[in-house]
């Protein structure tokens, strides 16, 4: 019987040949059209990711800040307001209050001017009303006494009515 | 902690199977080819299966003869390149002859005896084919060429089935790599996330052996090697996973392509050396005198080690697997020639579970392997391009620190 086995550790210098060319080839072909696309894009892809998340958190900082910022001048704004409210409200009650004042010492000092005119004008119509009633009282006395009595007698008369007039 | 644990614990029991598969193919390989003879009254040789050869075998198809080519140097002194379409062909139109071995013969006297025989067998054969078409038994096939009376072959360069599928898969790695390159460079995958199955599945791969295998051991030296670690895993994996096909056959079990692989990492390992590392081997720093002269001669053996190992390593348990795998089915006929056809069949299913499970764990030796052989590619060239800190450095240091002190 004969047996072609070959032998597994048998030395094989064409093999070993051509593994070795086509191993180098196929080592420059990828390393030229492969790994080298490959490998930078994924590079490129990591940088940018790692841009894009820093980015990201600069962003967020960013925004937090400003938010931040925004809730103070809000805050500030509405303190400002606020204030601006009280002390409108305090200068109208101010002003309310100085008005109510003037108008009160205004009425007070009509008030008064009035008193004074009606007590003048009362003074000048008594006085008035005296000088006519005595004119009056004279010239009905004269009528009298032209009819009944002598000039001396109509005078005498005259005073007591005027002594008892202005006792009343 | 357990998810960390378990891969560990797994790499331990390959390692211990692959042991284990190293010693049963030694067995084999310290046999004489182990021959089965089968109730048909053919053989069934569990190595040649695993061993090189110059067909495709697609049986129960026909098998499909490989291109030989043969650099030949001529009765006169003269070197020629002869080529043949087919061995079928380099016998019946080059006048080649078989080498053939006796198996009475003790392994000594083949060689002395495979000549006079190859001679008789090979008129035989030109003179039979002259006559008729009838195909040359395959069992001729498989052995050695010698060329015509007078020449002899020099360098055999035949497309073999291992030299076939380790192209094929070269091809593989090839396309996909440069299908995968084409999409990065449109700005898929870079631009924006990386589409499909396709993308995503070579993407883990390739960022697995950049981010796992290269930069922990080489560091920001990893740009510069990370072409070869990526180069030697796809082939190695595509390689391996090839030999799983049907039809298909394992480059890598081929202990000349390992060793191919494992030289370039040699190479590239020398070439990367730094002062520091060549040194070490040279004149180990931090021991004693008289002790370097001893540790020399063992550190240049270790530099050869190393890749011999890588070697070994990788053709090893890629054919041990496939030698378990045929143990296991020939056990079936075994069984069936020692003790009727009923133990062959009583034994089938035990076999064919445990070929399956041996088929599921080279599929994660495959893998493994993959991983091995680079993982320890990159340690290698780091081990060479680092700069080494060590005592002798201390001692640099503290001698230039003296005068400073003194002054």
């Amino acid at each position: 019987m004969i047996v072609f086995a070959a032998n597994l550790l048998a030395p094989d210098a064409g093999l070993i040949f051509w593994i070795a060319i086509t191993f180098g080839a196929l080592l420059f072909l990828l390393k030229k059209f492969a790994w080298g696309p490959i490998t930078s894009a994924l590079s490129t892809r990591e940088e940018t990711i790692h841009e894009s998340l820093a980015q990201a958190e600069k962003a967020l900082a960013e925004a937090k800040q400003l938010q931040a910022d925004n809730t103070k001048d809000r805050r500030e704004a509405e303190a400002q307001a606020q204030a601006i409210i009280r002390e409108a409200r305090e200068e109208a009650e101010r002003l309310r209050t100085e008005e109510v004042d003037k108008t009160r010492t205004q009425i007070q000092h009509l008030q008064e001017s009035a008193q004074a005119e009606i007590e003048r004008e009362k003074d000048n119509a008594l006085t008035s009303l005296r000088q006519e009633v005595a004119d009056l009282a004279i010239r009905a006395a004269e009528k009298i006494l032209r009819e009944n009595l002598d000039a001396d007698r109509q005078k005498k008369i005259v005073d007591n009515f005027l002594g008892d007039l202005s006792k009343n | 902690m357990n998810g960390r644990k378990t891969p560990v614990d797994y790499n331990m029991m390959i390692k211990k199977a692959s042991i284990f598969l190293l010693f049963v193919q030694l067995a084999f390989m310290a046999m004489p080819p182990v021959v089965v003879a089968s109730e048909e009254g053919e053989d069934f040789d569990a190595l040649h299966h695993s061993a090189n050869a110059y067909y495709l075998d697609f049986s129960p198809f026909p098998k499909v003869e490989l291109p030989r080519i043969f650099v030949v140097q001529y009765e006169d002194g003269s070197y020629g390149l002869e080529l043949f379409r087919s061995t079928t062909s380099a016998i019946r139109n080059g006048h080649y002859t078989v080498e053939v071995l006796h198996e009475e013969s003790g392994a000594d006297s083949t060689a002395t005896e495979s000549h006079s025989t190859a001679t008789e067998l090979g008129a035989a054969t030109t003179d039979e084919t002259l006559d008729d078409d009838a195909a040359i038994p395959l069992s001729e096939l498989e052995g050695h060429l010698l060329a015509p009376a007078g020449g002899h072959i020099v360098l055999d360069l035949s497309i073999s089935r291992h030299l076939f599928f380790a192209w094929l898969s070269m091809g593989i790695v090839l396309f996909i790599m440069i299908r995968l390159a084409g999409m990065y460079k449109r700005g898929i995958g870079r631009d924006t996330a990386p589409r499909g199955l396709f993308q995503n599945l070579f993407e883990t791969l390739i960022m697995f052996v950049r981010d796992d295998i290269a930069r922990p051991n080489l560091g920001d030296k990893s740009d510069k090697y990370l072409p070869y670690l990526l180069t030697a895993f796809f082939f190695i994996l595509t390689s391996n996973l090839l030999g799983l096909m049907p039809f298909g056959a394992t480059a890598t079990s081929n202990l000349m392509v390992t060793v191919v692989l494992a030289c370039f990492t040699f190479v590239i390992t020398q070439l990367g050396g730094t002062k520091d590392y060549w040194m070490h081997i040279f004149w180990p720093p931090g021991i004693p005198t008289f002790v370097k002269p001893i540790l020399m001669p063992v550190e240049l053996l270790g530099i050869f080690t190393k890749p011999i190992a890588l070697a070994i390593r990788l053709f090893a348990n890629m054919t041990a697997g496939h030698l378990v795998i045929l143990s296991l089915i020939g056990l079936i006929f075994s069984f069936a020639n020692l003790f009727g056809s009923g133990a062959g069949f009583g034994v089938a299913p035990v076999s064919v579970a445990f070929a399956l499970f041996v088929y599921l764990l080279e599929l994660l030796v495959s893998f493994i392997q993959a991983y091995v052989f680079t993982m320890l590619s990159a340690l290698f060239i780091s081990m060479a391009i680092q700069e080494h800190h060590h005592d002798h450095d201390e001692a640099h240091h503290e001698s230039s620190e003296h005068p400073a002190a003194h002054a």
